[in-house]
């Protein structure tokens, strides 16, 4: 019969059919009798289908339950139990309804948004209907898009299951296969961590989700390790971005990098390392990690001359010098191609 | 586009919890309240209306009070037990554990105290429902700015009022502007606000930690929002195209910049166009991913980029001497 139902609405009547189905009902049976699959197609394609719906079906929370019968183990049926599907008792008001889309409205990847989406439809069954509400005003977070590493890396987390990726090292750029399990996922200034035991090295490390740079792949047993309860996974990322606020010594040229200056601080009895430039300010500004801020500085070019700490102050050089070999690079190429040209 | 099989399907079996909770609610109302169109009620409902149990006689299927359909009110008077609240999946909760989360850790000092306590509320209800699985996330965000910066602007947004701003750009150039305040938004990075800028005639997202100074004016907001979603730049066909040559460790640049076309190479370096609306920006982003640049087009961008490394090279080594 209708084997050109839409799949919603097979899934829809698998479901309603192994809710109400008395004890459990066999593959026969609902390959016989659910609308939406193909009793007259192959054996084969039916149970390819019912897997997947399956499947489908648990990732959704509905879990279908497999349950065997009292003679023998080939016999086995399926049923979905109300109370592994069903949220608990809970009520949510307007209010809080409007503050679960600010909620959903977080995420840039498009899985995290689909289940976002998803969790908001479930949660408007138990919501309130009313007008619309501007529970938080003004306010729209929005998070970096974490990539794709970011999904199976939270569903390996729930599962405590371990994975394996490639990752290319932030210090010597060196790419490795590295097996981890995976602890907590953590986003933060910009960017997506993973702290986990990496069973390689075994030790806790940490990862930039940016530099995993293929699939994200489980392996082995699910609920294979624990989180250790004395770890702190935040402190960990802290402590491997070099935590701990310094300042920095800047003479920024008169007028300008108002950005900065919005940020300075006055330290309290501290001689700064060297005077500022002449026609130059004297500006403070407090920071964590001398890469971002080196970065940042690099856009003031001349505008901004750090006199301390000594490395941020060569990170800011030995970025500038990059930059200066980076253009006789291209000047060179650009040479070689008139020559050959000629 | 086609609704996905799994967005349909938790709308489907939501509907019908839903309506056995609210006997006798209107199409629009359910519409509203589910965030689709009525038209896609209607289907839903033309669906749940054959949907039931094996056999599929009439009293298999999910069924409606029919006079009440025709006045546009979907009253349920079969429900085939499916009257109970789907839970959610383990990443569901998650997405919405830790948005609700990071909302009331980082952003709790901007919001007014009956808006904290609906965040903890509701953050509460969640938890309690979903129990510890989202204790595998953390998000944390960003909000450096002056606090009276941000104080007057979301005393301005709650009054829908105009903020004059003293605002310095990504060129260091400082400005006197008058805004329609629309939104702030938060994000792990940087912040937001995003307003209508009546001295520009244009959408603007203003960075808040470059706000030096935010007035609330007397004049109302006038302007709503567009459809977009804020994003901080938006290319498009009038600003200049340059095209970089990238090794692979600035793959980065791909994930975090609005490109505008990406070819890979088989090395795992890439070609990466862009549009660059500001100069500024542009000879920035130069200067960081310099050791990765393999090529750059027009060639003038870079050894534009160059001059100004060289420039502050000589005043480091002026500063030493």
């Amino acid at each position: 019969m209708a084997d050109s139902l839409p799949p919603a609405e097979r899934l829809l009547n698998l479901v309603i059919a192994l809710v109400n189905t008395p004890g459990r009902m066999t593959k026969e049976q609902i390959r016989a009798s659910v609308a939406g699959y193909d009793r007259d197609g192959s054996t084969e394609a039916f149970e390819r289908m019912f897997e997947r719906d399956k499947e489908t079906l648990r990732d959704l929370g509905v879990p279908v339950t497999t349950v065997h019968g009292p003679a023998h183990a080939d016999d086995a049926g399926y049923r979905v139990d109300l109370d592994a599907y069903a949220l608990p008792p809970m009520e949510l008001d307007a209010a809080q309804l409007g503050v679960l889309g600010l909620a959903a409205d977080f995420w840039q990847d498009q899985s995290l948004r689909a289940d976002a989406a998803r969790a908001l439809t479930k949660l408007r069954v138990v919501g309130d209907t009313s007008a619309d509400t501007d529970a938080v005003v003004g306010l729209a977070p929005r998070l970096h898009a974490a990539g794709p590493a970011l999904a199976p890396l939270l569903d390996a987390a729930h599962a405590r299951q371990a994975v394996e990726f490639t990752y290319r090292a932030a210090s010597t750029g060196e790419v490795l296969r590295r097996t981890v399990e995976p602890w907590r996922i953590i986003a933060s200034r910009g960017g997506w961590y993973l702290v986990g035991f990496d069973t390689g090295r075994d030790a806790p490390r940490v990862f930039r989700l940016s530099r995993i740079v293929d699939d994200v792949v489980p392996v082995g047993p699910t609920g294979a390790f624990v989180v250790p309860a004395d770890v702190d996974p935040m402190a960990m990322l802290a402590a491997s971005q070099q935590g701990g606020t310094r300042l920095a010594w800047l003479s920024v040229a008169a007028d300008r990098a108002g950005a900065l200056r919005s940020r300075a601080v006055q330290p309290d009895g501290e001689d700064p390392p060297a005077p500022p430039r002449p026609g130059h300010d004297l500006v403070v500004v407090p920071f964590e990690r001398s890469a971002d801020l080196a970065e940042e500085l690099l856009g003031y070019a001349d505008a901004v001359v750090v006199l301390g700490p000594e490395d941020l102050r060569a990170g800011v050089v030995r970025r500038l010098r990059e930059a200066v070999a980076m253009t006789e690079r291209l000047a060179g190429r650009a040479t070689d191609g008139e020559r050959r040209d000629g | 586009m086609a609704e996905r099989t799994p967005e349909r399907l938790v709308r489907l079996l939501g509907l019908v919890a839903y309506l056995d909770r609210h006997p006798g609610v209107s199409v629009e109302e359910v519409a509203a309240h589910f965030e689709v169109t009525p038209q896609q009620v209607l289907r839903d409902v033309d669906t749940l209306w054959v949907s039931g149990t094996p056999g599929y006689w009439p009293d298999d299927l999910i069924d409606f009070d029919a006079d009440s359909f025709d006045s546009g009110v979907l009253r349920l008077t079969q429900s085939r037990g499916m009257t109970r609240a789907l839970r959610l999946g383990a990443r569901e909760a998650v997405a919405l554990v830790a948005a609700l989360r990071a909302l009331s850790e980082s952003v709790g000092d901007l919001l007014e105290p009956a808006e904290r306590e609906v965040i903890a509320s509701t953050l509460e209800v969640l938890t309690a429902a979903t129990g510890d699985a989202a204790a595998t996330m953390d998000v944390q965000l960003a909000v450096e700015a002056r606090p009276e910066v941000v104080a007057e602007a979301r005393r301005a947004l709650r009054n829908r009022r105009q903020l004059a701003l003293r605002y310095v750009d990504a060129a260091d150039r400082v400005s006197e502007r008058v805004v329609e305040p629309w939104q702030l938004l938060t994000g792990d990075e940087h912040s937001y606000l995003q307003a209508w800028c009546r001295s520009a005639r244009g959408e603007r997202l203003f960075r808040l930690d470059r706000i030096l100074e935010a007035t609330q004016l007397d004049q109302p907001v006038t302007t709503r929002p567009g459809r977009s979603r804020g994003e901080t730049f938006t290319p498009s066909a009038e600003h200049e195209r340059v095209v970089l040559e990238l090794d692979q460790r600035a793959r980065w640049v791909v994930d975090q910049l609005p490109v505008d076309e990406t070819t890979d190479r088989p090395d795992g370096g890439m070609r990466v166009a862009l549009r660059v609306a500001s100069s500024a920006w542009l000879r920035h982003l130069l200067l960081r991913v310099a050791p990765y640049v393999r090529a750059v087009e027009p060639v003038a961008v870079a050894q534009e980029a160059g001059a100004a490394a060289r420039a502050a090279l000589a005043a480091y080594d002026a500063a030493e001497g």
